[in-house]
């Protein structure tokens, strides 16, 4: 240590001494000073304001270029001028020899390596960075209104995997990058959701843990507005998304499934600047589930009890029972009731953003105001959010100081009628009415249809985070920094149940409460150069969490009546009580972190990191989980017998190795829980509580990465591709194991499960037009193939684990893990088609009797399920492993193209080779089950039926209603309802134009753009449900999901 | 410097990073202090009555599956309570059955064993932590804890092997591992181990009169040790001489110690005894309506053998549920015979009806007038008197008649009956037999003591007995609840209940 001070008091001298001299030199030029003036436009010849000028030896600033691109400056004659802005190219010209009269033209940033990449939230060059990461800029998202900014990311990051599983308005999907990293499911059946592996989310260099809203899978009690959704895109300047370990292990365990890093718009034009974004959207649901009306229903149920019925009694059933089929002209009967019609709609939604910006690099500030609205296309729900924000930078001119304030404001509101946001079920039942019932009204207010339609339920999160951030550089190289965040969450939920949905007693439930967070980081780095040839770069910080949760609820039976919500608590019955939830959380984190990066003049990097995490809730013992990595680069290009190549822009080898460790080891599950129960001999007792075994050896999670890269462009960008290929490993998943009960206890949580996964990563960008034409034309397309590989499981499961789904009301659909095979494959019966006739069906040669099940022989129209044990029985042993949910490819494409003013902008996602459950087909079938009852029924012309023996067909018989109950032919659990859910969607286009600026100017506008675009607008599928998209992360198509709605849009962008 | 600095940091930050969690209590800050070792004792010993508590469990256990109780007619709920009699007829199944009008009995319950597993877990943890040291905790109330937990885990085991034969046995903390089920002489030898070794580590008696027969003692330890030596006498013949010279020595220690007593048969003194806390007690699970102890209304074995005025209220006690039958009572009681315990203990013994009263549960207090419920039973386990019946009979095993027969006439004498003058050999075993379902009439013991002696084949002793080869293939256990193969592959459940 002393040494190192030692040499830092050295160089300091060296440093003074040399900056006296440039000193004497700058003067020595001063006294031939010229004036320099000129314009500086883009690509597509717009005046750019806001560019940096520079000159001088270091580079020092000189200022701005106006809204107008033009600049005026004094400076000595000869002097080279640097011209540089975010975005583009940075371009040098010199101003002597007469020339004082510049015209300027940047280019759009086209090689990625000028890009700036943030690593342990210090700025570094793309080019000499080791880790696999991939940034977009604020061009990149696309002008299409959203909810949740995640959904702008589908289909334009190789390896992240995003899914909009779910319509509702504020909710988010799912995001994966590189693959499964959990075998963890919560729920049951359909409602059977994998633990969240969200990526962690850095905000300005705050961290955000993006799963807050959904700790409990979705069911979770309070608001789920997601914090993503809290983020107005419009206030976006770069995402960028880190995959390999070498990339996120600076972030520490909560970066272990990937980090993504939002930079919101920083101020940056020396006249201030109004930027005015509007967008009128319309929402519409997909194409519903066609049922047929009216008499068209009674018929058709009519007809199927005439054919089906076994004995006199089923017809006598018409009249003794069914009295809406057999009283025709009775009003109350007579009927063709659209129900869905009365839960989903158009819907007509707003946004507006208000953008202010201006100073330069000596103060600059930008404040964002924000109102956007979307109301679902279900009836009452929807999610509204008013945001906003405001950043400030102050850096006096030596550049020693520089100190930074933000402050967000943000309230999202929303509301779920009686759902909980992902699954609409009340809807989705209610939707499935006989058509013969008289429509909703308050006479025939079904429970559940007021229930839909007239619970008021109003969620709130209000967010507040303020950050300061200063930092002083003590010499050339060495920058201390310090900064420090707050955050304030408050979340409520009110929800108001009238009596007509509740058994004729309303109700009342509310949710109260807080999360808060307090962030610190110091970070120290310094960077200097020795021989010109040798770069190093050293960056050491650490940072300090508390995190704060608390929550409370209360509940009230029967309130007085609709009109009195309150007061509440009357008596001992109806008031439900709450109290505090058993989520309350004082967690806090101590990181320490270093990073040291090396190069030899660029061509060769070496990064090496290592960080130390420790957590209040990972015990007391092992507080400290270690995240080393390891990267290398080689920037081939630079090598001397590749330097004489033209076409090659660049090109670099990396290679990383990386290890997150997530600590899974609760308080509670490492020592296990004691409760006050059971007293003795007149002495409270105290003991264990027995649902989980206390595992003082639980190991964390482990993630290990390697990934090998290629990134290189050729022919001046017209071809950039970045390659990269990984092996991740996921090492002491925590699993969830059942004990017997001679341990006493329920369960254990352990170590024993591992998964891998590897796969390969491509982006492909294409500019084949020239940069100095008219138009400009660029295309990509990205993939990524991922698969995963169960490695290992707890030792005495033999290698096998079945998640029996034992609920008759959650289908059977059981889930296997298998070791050796793709980690999450269903475990149902096999159809192999229809019987096509009574004959077909295999006969037992011992007994003379039919294949059966249930006490009932097959016949023809009935799947054939394959006997697997050979027994001619079908029971609980005819399960097999089939199918994957997790799809294998997954990609996006996405062209721009621009004459002009014009522009042009689609983006496409892809998914391939997953497995989906199409239970929204076996529910439509299955609704012939019973024509007594009041359902609707659907038309079935479209599918392959068997209808009459001899048919081949792929689905059995649905008209004959008495084998429901035991042949069950559209039993959930077989893979007849397995479908390949590979589909290409066209995510948005947008087409705009952006008025000449000297025809806008006479308004009094400094720009003006209008764009159409549309959203979500067409998937190309073989699968026969309605969205292979809008199924949960199980792969399983639930009918009573929120589906995911088409957008067209009218925007407007003004800048004045 | 720079180490020290690291040093430094690392300690704040250890202290940054050590939150107590205020919403519940983890294990890291249990076992601190004195009183949390009592509070998880507490527990233990209120875990294991809970299966006690689960219904009519120490009479379906221990008294009723011999065949001499029947239903009195008339009795309230008489179609339910002819469970006493299925129980009788050893049809255990039967007696589960949830459809029967006795469902609400729950005998099920007395197959599953996870709770008892659970008392094992939570002695073997304390045990763990008792030696890895606990603040606060000398070394003498480390021993005497660790005592009173390896007495517990012996307890349960000794009360499981009674009930299920063979059982899954372990020691280790937070066993999480599947194992399969061990021989029972095996599994009660270990215990015998085991708890030797921390029998002196117990005091005879307890300065504090509220812990005296409640919690575990030296008289505890001993009468544990002489009844899975007995067990193990019955079952591993081949070691029958080593077991009984145990249980004699044991006994001898236990009177010697003079640290018990029996109380006269007057109201007073048996009242005390039935109370609890008596010198009496070597070990029993007390309960008082003092500290709020809830005990299940059918759980008390007296519950079914008395009535008005003994049982309130009046109108829906007319009569006991159950009786004992006139030829049982007759054997045990037999006339001409001086006994104070046929006349304080019984009113209308012989009257095959209603009117049998087991007036000896009889000294409960209730909590108010109209109370059908035995707020302050205390149940008994290990009496004095059971230990030194044990004592005559390990001696008259071991032929040594005339000890033997001094420690069954300290019994007589204190029933006021005529002592023994019989001869030795086999007549005085099975007088000390019959002298144990005298004494110890309703407490728990007579079915195992029929087992264990084999006489459960006897039909002089029992009413309905076992053949041989029923008890060979053990049909004196329980079955064992299918869920304890869930998750254990390994376990075999008992072989005699798997055909119905």
């Amino acid at each position: 240590m002393n040494n190192l001070i030692n040499t830092f008091n050295m160089k300091t001298v060296y440093l003074l001494l040399w900056m006296c001299g440039c000193l004497i030199s700058v003067q020595a030029y001063a006294q031939t000073n010229i004036t320099v003036t000129g314009n500086v436009i883009d690509e597509n010849r717009q005046p750019l304001g806001g560019v940096t000028v520079l000159s001088g030896q270091p580079l020092r600033a000189l200022g701005t270029t106006d809204e107008n691109g033009n600049f005026r400056f004094s400076v000595p004659a000869g002097a080279t001028l640097v011209f540089r802005i975010i975005g583009y190219q940075e371009r040098s010209m010199s101003a002597g020899n007469g020339r004082t009269s510049l015209r300027i033209q940047l280019a759009p940033d086209a090689s990625a390596l000028e890009e700036v990449v943030i690593r342990g939230y210090q700025k570094r060059s793309k080019e000499l960075s080791t880790g696999s990461s991939f940034t977009l800029g604020e061009k990149d998202l696309p002008d299409v209104p959203v909810a949740n900014i995640e959904t702008l990311l589908q289909g334009r990051v190789p390896g992240m995997n995003t899914q909009l599983n779910t319509g509702a308005p504020g909710f988010r999907g799912s995001t994966q990058i590189r693959g499964l990293s959990t075998v963890s499911m919560t729920g049951t059946g359909d409602q059977s959701f994998l633990q969240p592996t969200s990526p962690l989310y850095v905000i300005d260099g705050i961290p955000m843990d993006a799963d807050r809203a959904t700790e409990y899978g979705f069911q979770q009690q309070g608001p789920g507005i997601s914090p993503l959704s809290m983020i107005p895109q419009e206030d976006i300047a770069s995402i960028e998304i880190l995959k390999d370990a070498q990339a996120t292990s600076l972030y520490g365990s909560m970066a272990a499934y990937g980090a993504i890093i939002i930079t919101t718009k920083r101020g940056n034009s020396p006249i201030p600047r109004v930027r005015y974004t509007h967008n009128s959207f319309v929402r519409t649901p997909p194409k519903l589930r066609e049922t047929l009306g009216g008499n068209l229903e009674r018929q058709l149920k009519l007809q199927q009890i005439y054919e089906n019925a076994q004995d006199y009694f089923d017809i006598w059933r018409i009249s003794s029972e069914a009295y809406f089929l057999s009283d025709s002209l009775n009003a109350y009967w007579n009927n063709s009731t659209n129900w869905q019609d009365y839960y989903y709609r158009t819907q007509y939604n707003q946004s507006h953003n208000l953008h202010i910006d201006g100073g330069d690099q000596l103060f600059n500030y930008k404040a964002n105001v924000g109102y956007f609205s979307d109301q679902g296309i279900i009836k009452n729900t929807g999610f509204t959010r008013y945001n906003a924000n405001l950043r400030m930078e102050y850096q006096p001119e030596d550049r020693r100081f520089q100190v930074i304030g933000a402050a967000f404001a943000q309230i999202g509101k929303q509301s779920v009628g009686d759902g909980v946001g992902m699954l609409q079920t009340g809807v989705a039942s209610n939707g499935l009415s006989s058509t013969l019932l008289p429509p909703p009204s308050f006479y025939q207010s079904g429970g559940s249809h007021a229930s839909a339609l007239n619970t008021s339920n109003n969620n709130a999160t209000r967010l507040i985070r303020t950050n300061l951030e200063g930092s002083y550089q003590f010499i050339e190289g060495l920058r201390a920094s310090t900064s420090v965040s707050y955050e304030f969450e408050s979340k409520t939920e009110d929800t108001f149940t009238p009596a007509a949905a509740n058994n004729q007693f309303a109700r009342v439930y509310a949710y109260n409460g807080r999360t808060t967070q307090l962030y610190n980081r110091n970070s120290l780095n310094y960077s200097t150069t020795l021989n010109e040839n040798h770069n190093l770069f050293l960056n050491f910080f650490n940072e300090f969490r508390i995190a704060g949760r608390q929550s409370a609820i209360s509940r009230q039976e029967r309130s007085p009546n609709d009109q009195l919500q309150g007061p509440l608590g009357f008596d001992g019955f109806s008031s439900r009580g709450g109290g505090l939830l058993n989520d309350y959380t004082d967690e806090r984190a101590a990181s320490f972190a270093f990073a040291a990066s090396y190069d030899f003049k660029k061509k060769y990097v070496v990064d090496l990191s290592y960080r130390l995490d420790g957590s209040s809730a990972n015990g007391f013992e092992n507080l400290y989980a270690r995240n080393p990595a390891i990267g290398l680069r080689w920037n081939f290009d630079k090598e001397s017998f590749l330097e004489p190549l033209e076409w090659l822009d660049y090109g670099a080898l990396r290679l990383s190795w990386g290890v997150n460790i997530i600590p899974t080891g609760t308080l509670e599950r490492i020592y296990g829980r004691f409760d006050i129960t059971g007293n003795y001999n007149g002495q409270q007792g105290i003991g264990l509580n027995f649902d989980q075994i206390p595992n003082p050896e639980l190991a964390p999670k482990t993630n290990t990465q390697y990934n090998l890269g290629l990134d290189f462009s050729l022919f001046s960008g017209k071809l950039e591709v970045i390659y990269d290929t990984y092996y991740k490993r996921v090492e002491n998943e925590l699993f969830e194991q059942l004990l017997p009960n001679t341990t006493g206890f329920t369960k254990l949580f352990s170590n024993g499960a591992g998964i891998a996964n590897y796969g390969h990563e491509l982006f492909l960008m294409i500019r084949p037009l020239r940069l100095n034409s008219d138009f400009s034309l660029s295309f990509s397309v990205n993939g990524a193939y991922n698969k995963d590989v169960l490695l290992t499981l707890p030792e005495h499961y033999g290698g096998q684990f079945i998640r029996w789904e034992n609920d008759v009301n959650n289908h059977f659909q059981h889930v296997i893990l298998r070791v050796g095979g793709s980690t999450l494959a269903n475990y149902l019966r096999l159809n192999d088609g229809v019987y096509t006739t009574d004959g077909d069906v295999p006969v037992d040669p011992v007994t003379g009797l039919r294949y059966q099940t249930n006490g009932e022989y097959f016949k023809g129209g009935d799947p054939i399920l394959r006997d697997l044990n050979g027994d001619y029985l079908l029971d609980g042993n005819d399960y097999a492993r089939t199918g994957n949910s997790q799809p294998l490819f997954t990609g996006g494409a996405s062209i721009l193209l621009t004459y002009k003013g014009f522009s042009f902008n689609l983006n496409g996602s892809f998914t391939g080779r997953r497995t989906i459950l199409n239970n929204a087909l076996a529910q439509r079938m299955g609704l012939m089950g019973n024509p007594f009852g009041y359902q609707a029924v659907v038309p079935l012309d479209d599918v392959d039926m068997w209808r009459q023996p001899g048919d081949v067909a792929t689905y059995p018989y649905a008209y004959d209603y008495r084998r429901y109950g035991t042949i069950q032919p559209f039993r959930f659990d077989q893979d007849l309802w397995a479908e390949d859910g590979s589909y290409f969607k066209i995510n948005n286009i947008v087409i705009g134009y952006m008025f000449e600026r000297d025809w806008i100017r006479r308004w009094g506008l400094a720009n003006l753009r209008v764009y159409v675009s549309g959203e979500n607008l067409h998937t190309f599928s073989a699968y026969s449900g309605p969205n292979p998209e809008n199924v949960t992360n199980m792969g399983r198509d639930v009918s009573s999901g929120y589906p995911v709605p088409r957008t067209y849009n009218v925007g407007l962008n003004v800048e004045f | 410097m720079a180490a020290l600095t690291l040093t430094c940091t690392i300690t704040a930050c250890k202290k940054f990073l050590t939150v107590e969690p205020v919403d519940r209590l983890t294990g890291n800050n249990f076992y601190l202090s004195i009183n949390d070792v009592e509070a998880n004792v507490a527990n233990m010993y209120s875990m294991f009555f809970d299966k006690i508590n689960e219904g009519w469990i120490i009479g379906g256990i221990g008294e009723a599956r011999s065949g001499e109780i029947f239903v009195s007619p008339g009795a309230n709920n008489e179609a339910a309570r002819r469970v006493v009699e299925v129980l009788g007829e050893n049809d255990l199944w039967a007696a589960m059955d949830p459809s029967a009008p006795w469902e609400w009995y729950h005998y099920e319950r007395v197959t599953n064993w996870t709770r008892y597993y659970q008392v094992i877990q939570t002695a073997n943890i304390l045990i763990d932590k008792l030696e890895e040291g606990i603040p606060g905790v000398g070394e003498t109330d480390k021993n005497r804890y660790l005592a009173e937990a390896t007495f517990m885990r012996c307890f349960t085991y000794w009360w499981m092997v009674r009930l299920y034969g063979d059982v899954v046995y372990y020691t280790d903390p937070y066993n999480a591992e599947s194992l399969p089920r061990e021989p029972m002489v095996e599994v009660l030898n270990k215990c015998i181990a085991d708890l030797t070794p921390h029998k002196d580590n117990l005091p005879w008696t307890f300065a504090d009169p509220a812990q005296k027969g409640a919690r575990a003692s030296r008289g505890s330890v001993i009468a544990l040790l002489m009844h899975m030596n007995m067990w193990n006498a019955g079952f591993d013949r081949n070691n029958r001489e080593a077991y009984y010279r145990q249980v004699a020595a044991l006994g001898t220690e236990l009177i010697q110690s003079n640290a018990y007593r029996l109380y006269p048969l007057t109201e007073e003194g048996w009242g005390t005894v039935m109370k609890g806390r008596s010198d009496e007690s070597l070990f029993e699970f007390y309960r008082s309506i003092n500290y709020g102890d809830n005990n299940a209304a059918l759980a008390p074995f007296g519950d079914h053998f008395l009535r008005w005025p003994y049982k309130f209220p009046r109108f829906n006690n007319q009569i006991s549920h159950c009786y004992f039958i006139d030829t049982y009572m007759a054997k045990l009681y037999p006339t001409g015979i001086a006994d104070k315990r046929a006349d304080f203990w019984f009113e209308d013994m012989l009257s095959n009806s209603g009117q049998f009263v087991a007036a000896k549960f009889a000294f409960n207090v209730y909590a108010s007038g109209n109370e059908d419920a035995n707020p302050d039973n205390t149940f008994l386990i290990f009496r004095y008197a059971d230990a030194i019946l044990l004592h005559a009979e390990a001696l008259a095993e071991l032929s040594r008649d005339n000890e033997a027969i001094a420690s069954l006439n300290m019994i007589r004498e204190r029933a006021e009956a005529t002592p023994y003058s019989g001869s030795g050999g086999q007549d005085l075993r099975d007088f000390i037999f019959w002298e144990r379902c005298r004494e110890l009439f309703g407490e728990g013991h007579r079915y195992f003591d029929l087992v264990r002696t084999q006489r459960i084949m006897n039909s002089a002793f029992a009413r309905n007995p076992l053949n041989s080869d029923q008890y060979n293939r053990r049909a004196w256990t329980w079955p064992i609840d299918q869920s304890a193969r869930n998750n254990n592959p390994r376990i075999v459940l008992n072989e005699y209940w798997l055909t119905r």
